[in-house]
C-alpha cells in the first residue's frame, strides 16, 4: 500500500484535541505493541496557550462517546463537576413577559413516528371547551415536568449511562480536558507532547509533512488534526482556508461569562440549561455540582459591554461592580471546508456558533467520530474521504445555523432592533424560509431533512416551533386528524409516564450526592 | 413503622419480647436482605439472588420470598411456613445503631413482638441482660459480621465480572404472567472461564462455596412458582 496512514498528529489540547485523540486511539488500537499497533496518535499541546474553556453543555451523544472511550460515568461525574442536563428551558423568548417560557426536552414526543401528535395538540388549542391549555412539550413529553421539579433523569439503581429520561451533561470543560488527557495517555496509548508548534513543513505535494516544535524538533505524520482553537493554525493560517461568516444571520458576537457560587452545599441543581432572552442576546445558566456557570451572549452592534454587564448583574441579582467577568469575542461562522489535503480541523479551528443549542461539543464528537471511522487506510483514499467529510459537515453547519435562527425568527419581541432585525427575511436563510413554508400547514417531519443522521431531528423543530407559539393550519386537511383514538391514547400514556417519573425520580442534587458516595454499578 | 431507640436497663426494664411474633415483620416482604453465613440454611427453601439497594444502588444479597412486590408466599394463615427464618427476621425487634461513632443496641418500640402477653423479659431484675437479650446480641453480631462478608463477596463477584441480569418470565396456571426485574445472579459461563489462580483464590477465601450455593438455590424459584400456582388455583 502506498503511504499508509500510520501516524495521526493532533495539534492542540482542549476538549476538541483530547476527544479527537481519544476516539481515534480507541478505535485504531494506538496502545498496541509494535506488532499489533494500529495507528500512532500524537497530541501536541502548547504549555503557554490556555484553552478557551467554554462548552459546558453537551448532548446525549456524550454518553456514547464516553462509552467508546472507556471512561466510567461515575468517574466522569466525580471528576468533571458534572451534572445532568435534560434539555433547555427558554425563558422570555416568545414575547418577553415574565411567565413566558417553553422547553426543548431531550426525550422524543410520545408516539413520535406513530402519528402526528402535533396536529392533535394544535386542534386542542383551538377547542375552547378543552381543559386547561397545556404546553406542547407538557402534552407530548414528561421531561418538562421532571425539569420543573429539579429531578434527575435516573436513579442510583440504574447502571452507568442507563436512564429513565434521555439526558446529556453539564460539565467543567477544563476538568473534562484534564480527565480526557489522563485517560488518553494512560489507557489509550496517546503520545502527549507539551510544546509549541512554531512552523509547518510542507511536502512536495502540498501536504503537511511535519510540524516544527520548539523543543521536540519536527513531528511528522500522515494526517494532521487541527484543534488549535480560534487560531486555526493549520487549516486557517497555513492553508488559508477562509472563514465563511454567518453574522448576517446570527448577530451574536460577544460573551461575558461568570461563575456563580451556590447559596449552600445542598442548593438545588437545575436539571436543564436555562436560556433567558435579553434585549440584545440571551443569558445562559448552567448548574454544575459546585457552582453555576452564567453568561450573557449578545450582539455588540445592538448593545455595549456596560449594558451587557448590567443585564448580567441584574439577572444574577448582584451589584454590577461585584462581577468579575471573562470576556470572549468571536466571529460566527465556519471554514469554507474542514478537510484539506492531509489536514482536518475540529472544534473552534473549524468554526464557532453561539452556544444556544450547545452545538460546539457535539460537532467535535461528530467530527472525531467520522475521522476515526473513515480514517483512510492510505493517502490514495484521503481526498475521497475529505470530500465526503466536507459535504457532510457543510450540511451540518448549515442545518445548525437554520435551527439557531429559528429561535430568533419566531420571537414576537418588539423591545429592540436586535429582535426586529432577526425577523427580517433578508437575514433568514432560504433553506429555513422554505421549511417555514412547508410548516405553515403541517408539523415538521423526518423526511423534511435529507440526511440520515440529522443533527437536529424533526422532533426538535416541533418543540421549538410549538413552544414559541407557531400555528400550523390544518384546516385544509381535516383528514390528518382521523387517528383521533391513537392520539388520545398517546396523550394519556404521556400523562401516565409523567406521573411515574415524578413519583420515582430523586432530585438532581440528591442523585449526584449518591454518585459521589456510592457510584453507579456497571450493570 | 419503626421507632428505634437506644436500649437501656432503666427505661426498658419492664419490656418483654415475644420472639414468635418476629416473623410478622416479613408478612409483606418479597425480597429480604440476607448474609453469607446463612446461605446454606436459606438455600433449602429460598432462591438467593443479588439486587440493588434502593437507596444506594449498591449490589446486595437477598432471598426471594414472593414473585410480586409485597408478596411473601411463605406467609400463610398468619404464620411463616418456612423451615428457616432469615436472620433479618430473627433479629427483630433489635437493631444496631450508632452514637458518637460507637455502636449501640436499639429496640423498635413499634414492633409487634412487644405487644404480646407471652413475652420474655430482656433484663433481669438486677438490671443485667437476660438470657434472651444475650441471645439477641449474638444474632446481631452474626449479622454485622455477615455484612462484612457480604461486602467482600460482592467485591469479588463484581471485580471478576461474574454478574448477569436474571430475567425470568413466569406464566401461572391462570395464564397470568409475571416478570421478575432488577435481579442479578452469577454468570455460569464466566465462572467456568475463570483462571486457575482466580478459582483457587475464591476457594481459599471460602467464597466459591457461597457462589455455588447461590447458583443452586436458584432452583427454588420452582418452589415459589408452585406455591403461587396453588394459591392461584385455590382462587379459581
Amino acid at each position: 500500500m502506498n503511504n499508509p496512514t500510520k501516524t495521526v498528529v493532533i495539534v492542540g489540547g482542549g476538549s476538541a484535541g483530547w476527544l479527537s485523540a481519544g476516539l481515534i486511539a480507541a478505535k485504531h488500537n494506538a496502545k498496541g505493541t509494535l506488532a499489533q499497533q494500529g495507528v500512532k496518535v500524537i497530541l501536541i499541546e502548547s504549555p503557554s496557550i490556555p484553552s478557551v474553556g467554554v462548552g459546558e453543555g453537551t448532548w446525549p451523544t456524550m454518553r456514547n462517546t464516553l462509552i467508546e472511550l472507556g471512561i466510567s460515568e461515575t468517574e466522569f461525574i466525580r471528576e468533571c463537576d458534572a451534572s445532568f442536563k435534560q434539555g433547555a428551558k427558554f425563558a422570555k423568548w416568545c414575547d418577553g413577559s415574565d411567565d413566558d417560557f417553553y422547553y426543548h426536552p431531550l426525550v422524543l414526543p410520545q408516539g413520535f413516528g406513530k402519528g402526528d401528535l402535533a396536529a392533535h395538540w394544535l386542534a386542542t388549542q383551538h377547542n375552547s371547551d378543552s381543559q386547561q391549555p397545556q404546553s406542547f412539550s407538557n402534552a407530548v413529553c414528561y421531561q418538562e415536568a421532571i425539569c420543573e421539579q429539579g429531578l434527575a433523569p435516573k436513579t442510583i439503581r440504574h447502571s452507568e449511562f442507563d436512564a429513565i429520561a434521555n439526558y446529556a451533561y453539564h460539565l467543567d470543560a477544563g476538568k473534562f480536558a484534564q480527565l480526557l488527557k489522563r485517560h488518553c495517555v494512560e489507557k489509550l496509548g496517546v503520545t502527549h507532547i507539551s510544546d509549541d508548534v512554531v512552523a509547518v513543513n510542507s511536502d512536495d505535494n502540498g501536504d503537511i509533512a511535519s510540524v516544527a516544535t520548539t523543543n521536540n524538533g519536527d513531528i511528522s505524520g500522515d494526517l494532521f488534526v487541527d484543534c488549535s482553537g480560534f487560531k486555526s493554525l493549520l487549516l486557517g493560517e497555513h492553508f488559508n482556508i477562509d472563514l465563511v461568516k454567518c453574522d448576517d444571520v446570527l448577530f451574536i458576537d460577544s460573551a461575558l461569562a461568570v461563575h456563580v457560587p451556590y447559596q449552600c452545599d445542598d442548593s438545588a441543581i437545575a436539571s436543564h440549561t436555562i436560556s433567558t432572552a435579553q434585549q440584545a442576546g440571551w443569558i445562559w445558566d448552567i448548574g454544575l455540582q459546585s457552582r453555576r456557570g452564567v453568561g450573557h451572549v449578545y450582539s455588540s452592534r445592538h448593545t455595549n459591554d456596560e449594558e451587557a454587564k448590567q443585564a448580567l448583574a441584574d439577572y444574577i441579582g448582584v451589584e454590577v461592580d461585584s462581577l468579575t467577568c471573562k470576556k470572549i469575542t468571536f466571529e460566527s461562522g465556519h471554514r469554507e471546508k474542514f478537510w484539506h489535503k492531509n489536514c482536518v480541523a475540529v472544534g473552534l479551528a473549524a468554526g464557532f456558533l453561539e452556544p444556544l443549542e450547545a452545538s460546539a461539543l457535539v460537532l467535535v464528537e461528530l467530527s472525531a467520530q467520522m475521522i476515526s471511522e473513515q480514517l483512510p487506510a492510505s493517502r490514495d483514499a484521503m481526498d475521497i474521504v475529505a470530500k465526503r467529510f466536507n459535504d457532510t459537515f457543510l450540511y451540518r453547519w448549515d442545518r445548525i445555523i437554520d435551527f439557531l435562527k429559528l429561535h430568533y425568527m419566531l420571537s414576537s419581541r418588539t423591545d429592540s432592533a436586535f429582535w426586529r432585525e432577526n425577523r427580517d427575511p433578508a437575514t433568514i436563510p432560504q433553506s429555513l424560509q422554505d421549511l417555514m413554508t412547508l410548516w405553515r400547514h403541517r408539523a415538521p417531519a423526518d423526511l423534511d431533512f435529507t440526511s440520515n443522521n440529522e443533527v437536529f431531528p424533526a422532533a426538535s423543530y416541533q418543540y421549538v416551533l410549538y413552544g414559541m407559539g407557531h400555528q400550523s393550519d390544518y384546516s385544509g386537511s381535516p383528514h390528518k386528524l382521523h387517528d383521533h383514538d391513537l392520539a388520545t391514547a398517546q396523550f394519556a400514556q404521556n400523562r401516565k409516564l409523567t406521573q411515574q417519573a415524578l413519583n420515582n425520580l430523586p432530585s438532581n442534587r440528591d442523585l449526584i450526592d449518591k454518585i459521589k458516595q456510592f457510584g453507579f454499578s456497571t450493570m | 413503622m419503626t421507632n428505634l431507640v437506644a436500649i437501656d436497663n432503666k427505661n426498658h426494664k419492664d419490656i418483654t419480647v415475644d420472639g414468635s411474633k418476629a416473623e410478622m415483620h416479613g408478612a409483606n416482604v418479597n425480597l429480604i436482605p440476607v448474609v453469607v453465613p446463612e446461605f446454606s440454611n436459606l438455600a433449602t427453601q429460598y432462591p438467593i439472588v443479588i439486587t440493588k439497594n434502593g437507596d444506594t444502588g449498591q449490589f446486595v444479597f437477598a432471598a426471594m420470598l414472593g414473585l410480586e412486590t409485597n408478596e411473601n408466599l411463605f406467609w400463610q394463615d398468619e404464620q411463616w411456613q418456612g423451615l428457616y427464618l432469615p436472620l433479618q427476621i430473627q433479629r427483630q425487634p433489635f437493631f444496631v445503631g450508632e452514637m458518637n461513632n460507637e455502636q449501640i443496641m436499639c429496640i423498635d418500640l413499634e414492633s409487634p413482638t412487644l405487644s404480646s402477653n407471652d413475652g420474655v423479659a430482656i433484663f433481669n431484675s438486677d438490671g443485667s441482660d437476660s438470657e434472651y437479650l444475650q441471645d439477641a446480641k449474638e444474632k446481631l453480631a452474626l449479622l454485622l459480621q455477615g455484612e462484612l462478608q457480604n461486602i467482600e463477596l460482592i467485591d469479588a463477584i463484581t471485580s471478576l465480572d461474574l454478574l448477569q441480569p436474571l430475567s425470568v418470565e413466569i406464566t401461572l396456571v391462570n395464564e397470568q404472567s409475571c416478570r421478575l426485574n432488577g435481579l442479578y445472579t452469577i454468570d455460569n459461563a464466566k465462572l467456568a472461564a475463570l483462571g486457575d489462580a482466580q478459582v483457587v483464590n475464591l476457594h481459599r477465601q471460602g467464597q466459591l462455596d457461597s457462589i455455588y450455593t447461590m447458583i443452586t438455590s436458584l432452583g427454588q424459584i420452582y418452589g415459589l412458582i408452585d406455591k403461587k400456582n396453588k394459591q392461584v388455583s385455590a382462587q379459581l
